[in-house]
């Protein structure tokens, strides 16, 4: 989707407001919903924040856009009703849970890594070294190819193995495992001649966003 | 102030607008359904603000300034060199480690949202998920360090990488000069978190040692 979060080579957008030693949170709540977020489990929230309407997408804090997407897989999970979140209170006849996650458990739970990466075979279509172009696509559901690298030719540095397309649209909610590659791009060829020549831009592709070039 | 609202259904004008108010209600409402337990949401708290952190990141430096075989599996295969300290958990599968030199400057950023990487330095700062580095990182980079402090000589390749998949990124930084003599633990002392983004450089110490 072309959407807000696809923010790579936009200007205007503000103030870094950088300070050193800054921290992840600012706020009491901003951790607590943190927690409260990977204790249920619900899985990644990247889709629901990246369908927050422009406008408010760029009002909000970044953990008020968690908030959002947080309330909306909950509700569309079925975890909890609207009724419940605006009364504030268990309706009465529901069943009460067990938490999954207890204290002794969430220290475990912690150093757990994720496996993404397939193992599986499967013949790469690019190689090493070879010349590639990011395809001219325009899916209105989720993608992880910023649009800056549309049209644009690179070099794949890099084969990172086997992982699952996370496009729904492109693989219609069937996993679509393909090679992820790393991809140099020169700043030149990104931005035009008035980038500095020495600088470049390095991204995982899927297979899938990719050309011969 | 655990159940701020009574029994009956509210008008919408009623739930509390304060972002504290409201995630306080949700975590009471999720308590009272045994959805979640309160003593281990403490627990997360605690740990990404206390113990999952860029301390981790400043052992995996002064390791690889040390030592050249460590430092050598750190940028063949990151994810398994931080993982001989202990290191590991979410967002931690592809750990990408990437060098500053005095010829060759890195970057890392997340144009898409807000990927970091947290076995070796926690949680990323606020400003990291500022809407202005996220965009302007990969178009300006020079630009984007000089305002944060850090002015590269043009002589010096800029290399900006884009979290967007599973790879996380972690800048070992240069190591700074006149620090031929100083431990381990020492030199673990100087790293900042800052370096390890690419955003800053570690400092040269002052005369007369680390403080």
């Amino acid at each position: 989707m072309n959407g807000i979060h696809d923010m790579g080579g936009m200007q205007g957008l503000g103030e870094i407001g950088y300070r050193e030693n800054d921290t992840g949170f600012h706020e009491a709540w901003e951790a607590r919903l943190f927690a409260l977020v990977r204790a249920l489990r619900t899985g990644s929230l990247r889709t629901g924040i990246e369908g927050i309407p422009a406008p408010d997408y760029l009002r909000m804090g970044y953990y008020e856009r968690w908030y959002t997407a947080f309330v909306a897989r909950i509700i569309e999970r079925g975890i909890v009703t609207s009724a419940e979140l605006d009364s504030g209170r268990a309706e009465p006849a529901s069943a009460k849970a067990t938490p999954e996650l207890t204290p002794e458990t969430a220290s475990a739970y912690l150093s757990v890594t994720p496996k993404e990466e397939r193992d599986i075979e499967l013949a790469p279509q690019f190689r090493v070294g070879e010349s590639v172009a990011g395809r001219n696509m325009n899916p209105t559901t989720h993608t992880r190819m910023p649009r800056y690298t549309r049209g644009k030719t690179g070099i794949v540095e890099r084969d990172r193995g086997i992982f699952d397309l996370p496009d729904s649209e492109l693989s219609s909610g069937e996993p679509k495992p393909q090679h992820v590659y790393l991809v140099r791009f020169t700043g030149q060829e990104l931005w035009g001649d008035a980038a500095p020549a020495n600088d470049s831009v390095y991204i995982d592709m899927w297979e899938g966003y990719l050309e011969p070039a | 102030m655990s159940q701020p609202n009574s029994d009956h259904v509210q008008d919408h004008t009623d739930v509390p607008s304060d972002p504290a108010l409201r995630v306080k209600a949700l975590e009471s409402l999720l308590v009272e359904k045994g959805l979640v337990d309160p003593a281990a949401l403490d627990v997360l708290v605690d740990a990404f603000e206390n113990k999952v952190g860029p301390r981790n990141g400043t052992q995996v430096v002064a390791r690889a300034w040390v030592d050249s075989d460590y430092k050598q599996r750190l940028l063949d295969d990151g994810t398994t060199a931080i993982a001989e300290f202990g290191y590991s958990g979410g967002q931690g599968e592809k750990l990408t480690v990437v060098e500053n030199t005095s010829s060759v400057h890195n970057v890392i950023v997340c144009t898409l949202c807000s990927c970091y990487p947290w076995p070796v330095l926690g949680l990323p700062p606020v400003w990291y998920k500022s809407f202005a580095f996220r965009s302007r990182t990969v178009i300006d980079p020079r630009g984007v360090l000089s305002e944060m402090g850090l002015d590269l000589p043009t002589d010096v390749d800029v290399r900006v990488w884009d979290s967007n998949a599973a790879s996380r990124y972690f800048v070992l930084p240069e190591r700074p000069e006149g620090t031929e003599s100083l431990s381990e633990t020492d030199l673990a002392a100087l790293v900042t978190r800052d370096s390890m983004i690419g955003v800053a450089k570690v400092a040269v110490p002052s005369v007369g040692g680390v403080a």
